[in-house]
């Protein structure tokens, strides 16, 4: 776990060249801090007073329960830091998988997020709802829990089909890991559009309920976040549970580790491989589920906003480590919702990319990875 | 023995001096995790002569070879090459001092032809500069001879029927021989083969032998790790053996396989290896 | 008929033109030298803004082109020193989030002044140097069956001088892929430790290729944003993949595979949509769901292509033929 000197040289190099750009951008635009404190307050009276306007594009300008402003803005930051940390955990935990099973950066994974979500509005809604190219609209308006489990189920289906049509046979047919991921990134752009063509650029709220908010000590939560939250950790301890207590959890970490070994000691990689796929699409949909619910509404590219955070998360925890997932996205989910009490909101995902980068420069392996490969 | 063999007064014991020695590493450790790889306390590789190095799998020979070539970094230990020190020399930097080097894993460059493959190996071409390359009367005559060059050694090599064919379609033996010639297009003092007999069928082994032998007639220096003692004992002048990371004996060929350090070595590392059969 | 003559003009359309360079910048990266850029827009992004703002504050064009170059080696540079000595994804993963990063920034209010947040920077704030150096009388021009404006935005001024400049970053891609330099380029694409062994700074000749595509990428945002505006949000993700779908179209690692490619993608698309409008009723398809739907397309193509024919339209068959 030796940290060279020369790349913490390197980093610090980084950071103060960083942190200089950062106060020249600041004085080069000096009305800077107005405009970014209206963006605040705009922020703000947009939570409060309404949530049926469509929001810009803005990832950060979002009715996310987020900017109570006051004494205690650093400590709700640091609450809604956690919480959004836990669900993208959950989001990125297959990418994880996927990645460590096969080796696979899957670009298309964010879109995985977003179908959940997605279908969940589709079979929850009072709105009329229709399909591509089939000029009749319906409506379906399931109660949101089964809406939700079958859109889960909908989207590990999904999971399945993908590798057993697609991935396995490129498996099967030695294309490159390269080529695969540009495979991948057709495929999200090809899902990613679709989406869109189904349910438009709107922004899609899963339940019509007002969210009853509790004040907890100094932070405010509201019912829905606490229970996503909740979800969240079982879904978690759940996969935790099956990578270290199962005989196929541990057969997953295997394969893992080493696929050729694992292959050679007996296990079914490609079963396992298939298990990964239903396990990470199914995971996917549920992060995708809570983060809607927690962020109250849901859109096409919901997913597609958030897959640069998942990889920055696997990457940070160390790609392809079982829980590294869970390390690099409560870091990524502290980082950015802190840093909305300094910066302007609109920037935090900026700060977290930032933070990957740095990182990669100190520990290219991540925080769990292994610093090297015996053999 | 002739009278002009430098190791007349070389011991035979690990870590001999040698009268002229190209490469010395001294205290070289290479740890992964908790495990030792590569431990050697002190290595010689005489000028102009033809060393093996072997040891059963595991031995962390091809370890020490990314160490010397500078692939991968010790922990600690010094090493030099002509009296100059190479430890934390990057190994680019290496290949052009003289020390060139192959794999054990061949790496040919597939989607490229076998004589591209070739003329990468030459230096001083000043056309590999971005700017010159720009302006092809400065760096075509050079490729010229570099092409007239690479020509020979592929017709020593028998691939000259095969220059314009993608290194990838050549067989697993012909990439091996591949690399070879191209490492000696920069005309290396020493030229270190990882493996270089392995895949290669037997008529084309035999070739290979006697060209290894030629080498050192042309005053270049060779380091090799192989697994077949019987071309280790035909053309080696000075046998290294590894195990467990270190340097356990060292000897003539004809004698070092009986030193009983060796066969405790092959026997205690894998018990179901035979152990060469000339012993 | 007129479906056909709009297609045709969107084959030398500057947005075309544009692209077809940005491609032979990734030509460099990927094609030549295996590196996994998958933030080519935000080379781009930068290009076109690094020109808009200089030009803004009161630069003359030919500092204004200099200042978009350096910044694009700059970016270069910063990104690739942290990433080539690691393997390919890495470069991949933190080009496209760097490149994110840039468009976060650029639409960040706390930088309106500088790039006019997410609005970004009008056309005739920045286009006017250009424009000035234009031969074309200032009116519509009829050649055939195109019109278009002598010297405003997208016109026959702008359509000269991209394609002009695609064909002498061609010819460039040609020079130097059968140059000794190219040559240690593809080594690199074949496997790095081989020319390393062989006594070649590999990292530094990496740099070289990333540094040089990323200032063609930057030039052929300058084209972009001279025939449209700059936008920040244009250039994000998606924009990168469609470069990288034209590129494989045409054929990566060959000297007009990027040119055919952005020729065929923009070409199809326009096809795609107006086809697609005539035939399928509105009931079918709003012509707002057009535009998802052709993109749609586009990622199966781009799937299609990687699995059953990644060498291109133009790329040697038997190269491809070996697994790597």
């Amino acid at each position: 776990m030796t940290i060279e000197r020369r790349t913490v040289v390197r980093a610090v190099l980084v950071f103060v060249v960083a942190a200089l750009a950062v106060t020249l951008f600041s004085a080069m635009t000096a009305q800077g801090a107005t405009v970014s404190d209206s963006a605040v307050s705009s922020d703000i009276s947009m939570t409060t007073t309404t949530v049926d306007i469509d929001p810009p594009d803005d990832a950060a300008s979002e009715p996310a329960p987020t900017s109570y402003s006051g004494s205690n803005r650093f400590l709700q930051s640091i609450v809604n830091g956690l919480v959004f940390g836990l669900l993208l955990a959950l989001a990125s935990v297959g990418l994880s998988l996927i990645y460590g099973t096969t080796g696979l950066s899957n670009f298309a994974h964010g879109e995985q997020v977003s179908f959940g979500a997605v279908l969940t509005y589709f079979f929850a809604t009072q709105q009329p709802v229709s399909l591509p190219m089939i000029p009749v609209s319906f409506v379906i308006g399931m109660p949101l829990v089964p809406a939700a489990l079958l859109a889960i189920a909908v989207a590990g289906a999904l999971g399945w089909v993908q590798d057993r049509y697609l991935w396995s046979r490129l498996r099967k047919r030695r294309v490159g890991l390269v080529q695969q991921m540009i495979v991948s990134i057709g495929l999200s752009l090809a899902i990613l559009n679709f989406i869109q063509w189904w349910v438009g650029g709107r922004r899609l709220r899963l339940t019509p309920d007002i969210d009853p908010r509790y004040q907890l000590g100094p932070v405010y939560l509201g019912e829905q976040t606490l229970i996503s939250t909740g979800i969240a950790i079982a879904c978690l301890l759940g996969v935790g549970f099956f990578l270290t207590q199962t005989r196929r959890g541990r057969a997953t970490r295997a394969v893992s580790d080493n696929p050729s070994l694992a292959a050679a000691s007996g296990i079914k990689v490609d079963s396992i491989v298939r298990l990964v796929w239903v396990m990470a699409a199914s995971l996917a949909a549920v992060g995708g589920i809570l983060l809607a619910l927690y962020e109250n509404g849901t859109a096409f590219d919901a997913g597609a906003r958030l897959l640069l955070l998942m990889f920055a998360a696997v990457t940070l925890g160390g790609l392809g480590h079982p829980f590294g997932a869970l390390v690099g996205s409560m870091v990524i989910g502290l980082v950015t919702e802190v840093s909305t009490v300094w910066l302007a909101p609109d920037l935090k995902y900026a700060v977290a990319l930032g933070i990957l980068i740095l990182v990669l420069l100190v520990r290219p392996q991540g925080i769990l990875g292994r610093a090297e490969r015996v053999g | 023995m002739s009278s002009t063999d430098p190791f007349v007064k070389v011991t035979p014991e690990p870590g001999a001096p040698k009268p002229d020695p190209i490469v010395v590493a001294h205290g070289v450790k290479r740890q992964f995790g908790g495990l030792t790889a590569v431990d050697v306390a002190h290595f010689e590789v005489q000028r102009h002569a033809i060393t093996a190095l072997i040891g059963p799998n595991g031995a962390g020979k091809s370890t020490f070879f990314n160490l010397l070539t500078g692939f991968d970094s010790p922990q600690s230990g010094e090493w030099t090459f002509n009296g100059h020190s190479l430890a934390g020399v990057p190994s680019a930097k290496v290949a052009r001092t003289g020390m060139v080097r192959t794999f054990q894993l061949t790496k040919a460059l597939n989607r490229m032809t076998v004589i591209e493959n070739m003329r990468l190996g030459a230096t001083d071409q000043v056309g590999e500069n971005f700017f010159a390359a720009l302006v092809p009367g400065l760096w075509r005559q050079r490729e010229a001879d570099i092409t007239a060059q690479a020509h020979e050694l592929l017709e020593r090599f028998k691939l000259y029927d095969k220059r314009n064919d993608f290194a990838g379609s050549l067989s697993g033996g012909q990439r091996k021989l591949l690399e070879m010639a191209r490492a000696l297009m920069s005309k290396p003092e020493l030229i270190m083969l990882d493996e270089p007999m392995a895949g290669v069928n037997p008529v084309l082994t035999e070739s290979l032998l006697d060209h290894i032998v030629e080498l050192k007639a042309e005053g270049v220096t060779v380091l090799f790790v192989e697994h077949d003692m019987h071309m280790v004992r035909r053309i080696s002048d000075w046998v290294v053996v590894m195990a467990q990371g270190k340097v356990i004996a060292e000897g003539p060929p004809t004698s070092v396989m009986a030193n009983p350090a060796v066969q405790d070595a092959y026997l205690g590392a894998h018990h179901d290896t035979d152990l060469p059969e000339e012993l | 008929m007129d479906i056909f003559i709009d297609a045709l003009g969107e084959t030398f359309a500057p947005t075309t033109a544009a692209f077809a360079l940005a491609a032979i910048g990734l030509n460099f990266h990927y094609g030549m030298t295996g590196l996994l850029n998958m933030g080519h827009a935000g080379f781009m992004l930068l290009g076109m803004y690094g020109f808009a703002i200089s030009t803004q504050r009161g630069a003359p064009i030919w500092l204004a082109l200099i200042v978009a170059m350096v910044v694009a080696v700059l970016f270069g540079l910063l990104l690739g020193w942290p990433t080539l000595k690691l393997r390919g994804d890495y470069l991949a993963i933190v080009t496209i989030a760097a490149a994110e990063m840039i468009r976060f920034l650029g639409r960040s209010q706390s930088l309106q002044g500088l790039t006019g947040a997410s609005t970004g920077i009008r056309g005739n704030d920045y286009k006017y140097t250009f424009e000035a150096l234009s031969p074309f009388p200032d009116e519509r021009i009829t050649v055939g069956w195109f019109t278009y404006h002598g010297t405003l935005s997208s016109s026959w001024w702008l359509r000269v001088v991209a394609w002009v400049m695609v064909l002498a970053f061609a010819l460039l891609f040609w020079r130097l892929s059968k140059s000794p330099w190219g040559r240690v380029l593809k080594g690199i694409r074949e496997d790095e430790d081989a020319v390393r062994s062989l006594g070649k700074n590999v990292y530094w000749y990496k740099m070289q290729a990333l540094v040089l595509g990323g200032v063609i990428g930057a030039l052929g945002g300058i084209l972009w944003a001279l025939g449209n505006a700059v936008q920040p949000d244009s250039m994000g993700r998606p924009t990168t993949f469609w470069i990288w779908t034209l590129l494989l179209l045409g054929g990566a690692a060959t000297v007009f595979g990027p040119v055919l490619g952005s020729v065929l993608f923009w070409t199809s698309l326009v096809v795609v949509k107006r086809v697609a409008g005539v035939l399928v009723p509105d009931s079918w398809m709003t012509q707002s769901e057009l535009e998802p739907f052709s993109l749609v397309l586009v990622g199966i193509t781009l799937m299609c292509l990687v699995v059953f024919r990644p060498q291109g339209i133009l790329g040697d068959r038997r190269e491809q033929a070996i697994n790597v």
